[in-house]
């Protein structure tokens, strides 16, 4: 008897998940890990003969699950807690602080990016007024602050760092690593806080001249409350943290003009933030070509940054030295493709992208 | 489809089980019947027509045997002539292409799931028939619902036709609340070995076969071993468990396939509680044929290597499978001869110690892609060459990350736990949080490769 009730409370439990696997409403969007769910694929004859149904079907029965965010918040913390598993999908978490895993090292990758940015320089580049006005630097993953005294493995960063200056030879090589601590990142992102980024963005206004007066009279907006890329990616239960971002005049006067979309729009984009990736704030997010016009200028000083996201944050710091910077980010655009819309005679040119990108920097055309 | 999969567990798996306890007994064979069918032709669309091929050929066949003794043999070359096509004949040609430098044009042969498998069930059942062990049975539909039953179709155990011949008949076949019960916590158990630790071992054996040799250690090669070997205990003795735990929710009683086999003493053991209807079949059907132990010694030697020979190449179709079954074939000759009259003078340990190691060393060869990658890989866990240190800073991470998975293998490769009664008594508890625990990892994405695609 014992028995028979035992299985019918099994019963109840498996076929109850059964039921709503089959009247959960589909979702067409996860908050959490910021991409689009799978939906249930066509079927045809032909898609089921080859499998292509099949394999789309069981994407979208997984992705559609009832409960998914807790039960890979039970599976991350399972690993975790139960198995002592130091990551969880190459994500580490250590006083709140999410890191993913930087490891082994790609020189290869490294000097694939560092290719792409040498054609763009002896192709549009080399020869014009911008030549001898050319900058690198790399941004630090959180792992340079964190996986060493974690105990996690982590790429050498400084021959990361001395290969990219080796062989950008027409480059300035700018180290911002010091300027920088782990508090000055988002725990639950990738991405650096823009208000902790003063002596960085002092760092690089030094190396390339600019004498930044008014930086250290930002003033600081709270846009709201979000949690970073990683705390989906990790599964783990971690609180909200704000996002902040740093202001003035200028910058609330400046305009930023979208190549892609043909649009205007502030530098900081408030429905950017209330959008898929908050970090969409610092101008409306990734873009292949950007403009940002500073009307309040007393000088015709105009900057060029090849950049991944991280750039998006930064670039608002050293607007009041110049009258336009260009942003671009070849992730979205083949470099070969360049020449159409920038014509390099006597702007300042900064490649700066993070060390994520350059270890694996495929993306980059 | 594969058990440890959203599609299967929570929508193949509940409509099955419905239906087969709604509709009435006499139709209950035909929904297991279309459900594995349906199971099969799921994973495998184009491969269906060959199972079907091979269950109406046999059961054909099977009719005619009784009076026609010598279709026994005409039974035994088709099948294994199909299983030869399939899964050898790319191998073969390919290896003589090698041998003799000969370019042979010859297209790539997909290998049909679990032709392995049933191939050796039909087998055992036109065979048995021929001896007159068994009556044909006559109904087409119970025949093809014992070959394709979808519990046992892909990866066994191996049931010969005469372990469930009583319980073919859905009338007489009896399905209770308390094998309901058994069953049940018989299928969590074994989703439980599967995902959550066959799975994340084989992840460490992945990131292992990731690090390149400059980061390698030896005890990074031994821990790879140690892992493997663990891998396929739990990936194959947990896909045992959730056959045998369907069966007895549909009322069958399957063989056992393992029994702790590292616990063993000597390699004789360990093979006696190792995919152990693999082992009973080819005892069954190739080595009592072929005289077994009661001939000279030269043929008895004989037929223990054509008999691993032939076990080691049923688990694919490359030398280290050949090479991997040979090297079982000497230990249990060096055994007779030599090394169980040495371990009955020594305490207990030495006999597991030496079964483990020799265990361990042979998973190494079976996941190796070539020989030579076998011997540097076991080569390198001896310190071979002495360039590779005993530990480095990504050994120390990598045995840190998984020291706690590796420990609980190893202990659940024992019988330890069973020694706490207290654990029956919240079975069903431990049912459900499997269930669930395996759930999230498969909602999350978990690597969970399916091991034999190649059997």
């Amino acid at each position: 008897m014992m028995k028979k009730i035992q299985v019918i409370i099994f019963a109840v439990v498996f076929f109850g998940i059964s039921v709503l696997t089959w009247v959960t409403p589909d979702k067409e969007y996860s908050e959490s890990e910021r991409r689009l769910l799978a939906k249930l694929p066509g079927i045809s004859m032909e898609t089921i003969i080859d499998g292509t149904f099949q394999d789309g079907a069981e994407k979208y029965v997984t992705d559609q699950f009832p409960f998914r965010d807790r039960l890979r918040s039970a599976k991350a913390l399972f690993e975790y807690k139960v198995f002592g598993k130091k990551d969880n999908n190459d994500l580490y978490e250590i006083d709140g602080h999410v890191s993913k895993i930087l490891w082994p090292y790609n020189a290869g990758s490294v000097t694939s990016a560092t290719d792409k940015f040498g054609k763009i320089y002896e192709s549009l580049i080399a020869g014009t007024e911008s030549e001898g006005k050319v900058y690198v630097s790399v941004i630090p993953d959180k792992g340079y602050y964190m996986a060493e005294a974690g105990g996690y493995p982590a790429i050498d960063y400084d021959v990361m760092f001395d290969q990219v200056a080796s062989e950008m030879p027409y480059a300035t090589f700018i180290d911002i690593a010091d300027t920088l601590t782990i508090d000055d990142y988002y725990k639950t992102d990738l991405h650096w806080r823009q208000e902790k980024l003063v002596p960085t963005a002092q760092a690089i206004g030094e190396a390339m001249g600019l004498k930044l007066d008014g930086i250290g009279s930002l003033k600081p907006v709270t846009a709201g409350d979000f949690r970073g890329v990683y705390y989906g990616q990790s599964a783990l239960p971690l609180p909200e943290e704000e996002m902040v971002y740093l202001t003035s005049d200028i910058i609330d006067g400046a305009v930023s003009y979208n190549f892609e979309t043909s649009k205007e729009a502030p530098v900081y984009n408030l429905e950017g933030f209330e959008g898929r990736d908050p970090y969409d704030l610092f101008l409306s997010g990734a873009t292949p070509l950007m403009t940002v016009t500073n009307p309040e200028a007393d000088t015709d000083r105009e900057l060029v940054i090849f950049r991944d996201s991280f750039g998006s944050s930064l670039a608002p710091l050293l607007l009041e030295d110049y009258a336009k910077i260009t942003l671009v980010d070849i992730r979205y655009i083949q470099s070969a493709f360049l020449g159409q819309f920038i014509e390099f005679d006597g702007q300042d040119v900064l490649f700066i992208y993070g060390t994520t990108i350059l270890n694996d920097s495929f993306t980059l055309k | 489809m594969i058990f440890s999969s959203i599609p299967f567990l929570y929508y193949f798996l509940p409509i099955v089980v419905m239906l087969y306890f709604v509709v009435p007994r006499n139709m209950a064979n035909s929904v297991l019947l279309l459900a594995s069918l349906f199971f099969y032709g799921y994973g495998e669309p184009k491969m269906l027509l060959v199972m079907v091929a091979t269950i109406i050929f046999s059961w054909a066949l099977g009719l005619k045997i009784p009076e026609k003794k010598w279709l026994t043999t005409v039974s035994v070359v088709v099948s294994l002539g199909v299983l030869v096509w399939f899964k050898y004949m790319g191998f073969f040609v390919e290896s003589f292409s090698d041998a003799f430098g000969v370019e042979v044009g010859f297209m790539n042969i997909a290998l049909p799931a679990g032709i392995s498998f049933y191939t050796f069930q039909t087998l055992s059942y036109t065979i048995d028939l021929g001896r007159g062990r068994i009556h044909p049975q006559k109904s087409l539909l119970d025949f093809a619902m014992y070959v394709a039953l979808f519990p046992q179709l892909i990866a066994g155990p191996i049931v010969v036709y005469s372990d469930v011949e009583n319980q073919l008949d859905a009338r007489l076949r009896k399905t209770t609340w308390d094998g309901a019960y058994e069953g049940i916590h018989r299928f969590c158990i074994g989703l439980g070995k599967k995902v959550i630790l066959a799975n994340n071992l084989a992840l460490f054996v992945q990131d292992f076969q990731a690090l390149a040799e400059d980061q390698r250690s030896v005890a990074m090669y031994w821990a790879y071993a140690v892992a493997f070997s663990m891998q396929i205990y739990f990936d194959f003795s947990g896909y045992s468990d959730m056959a045998i735990g369907l069966g007895k929710i549909f009322g069958f009683t399957f063989p056992e396939n393992f029994n702790y086999p590292f616990i063993s003493k000597n390699i004789s053991e360990f093979w006696r509680r190792w995919h152990m209807t693999l082992g009973g079949w080819f005892r069954e059907y190739v080595y009592i044929p072929l005289g077994g132990n009661r001939v000279s010694k030269g043929h008895w030697v004989f037929n223990i290597f054509m008999v691993w020979g032939l076990t080691g190449f049923w688990h694919g179709a490359n030398w280290t499978f050949l090479a991997w079954g040979l090297y079982f074939g000497i230990f249990l000759l060096l055994e007779k001869f030599f090394i169980n009259k040495v371990l009955d003078k020594l305490p207990g340990a030495f006999g597991h110690v030496y079964t483990v190691l020799a265990v361990i060393f042979s998973m190494v060869l079976f996941n190796a892609d070539t020989i030579g990658d076998a011997f540097t890989y076991i080569g390198a866990m001896l310190g071979a060459g002495g360039s590779l240190p005993f530990i480095n800073e990504i050994g120390k991470y990598y045995l840190g990350s998984y020291g706690i998975l590796l420990a609980a293998s190893i202990i659940g490769c024992t019988p330890v736990l069973k020694k706490f009664r207290w654990a029956h008594k919240i079975e069903p508890l431990i049912s459900v949080l499997l269930l669930l625990i395996a759930t999230a990892y498969l909602v999350d994405g978990s690597y969970n490769p399916f091991l034999y695609f190649r059997f």
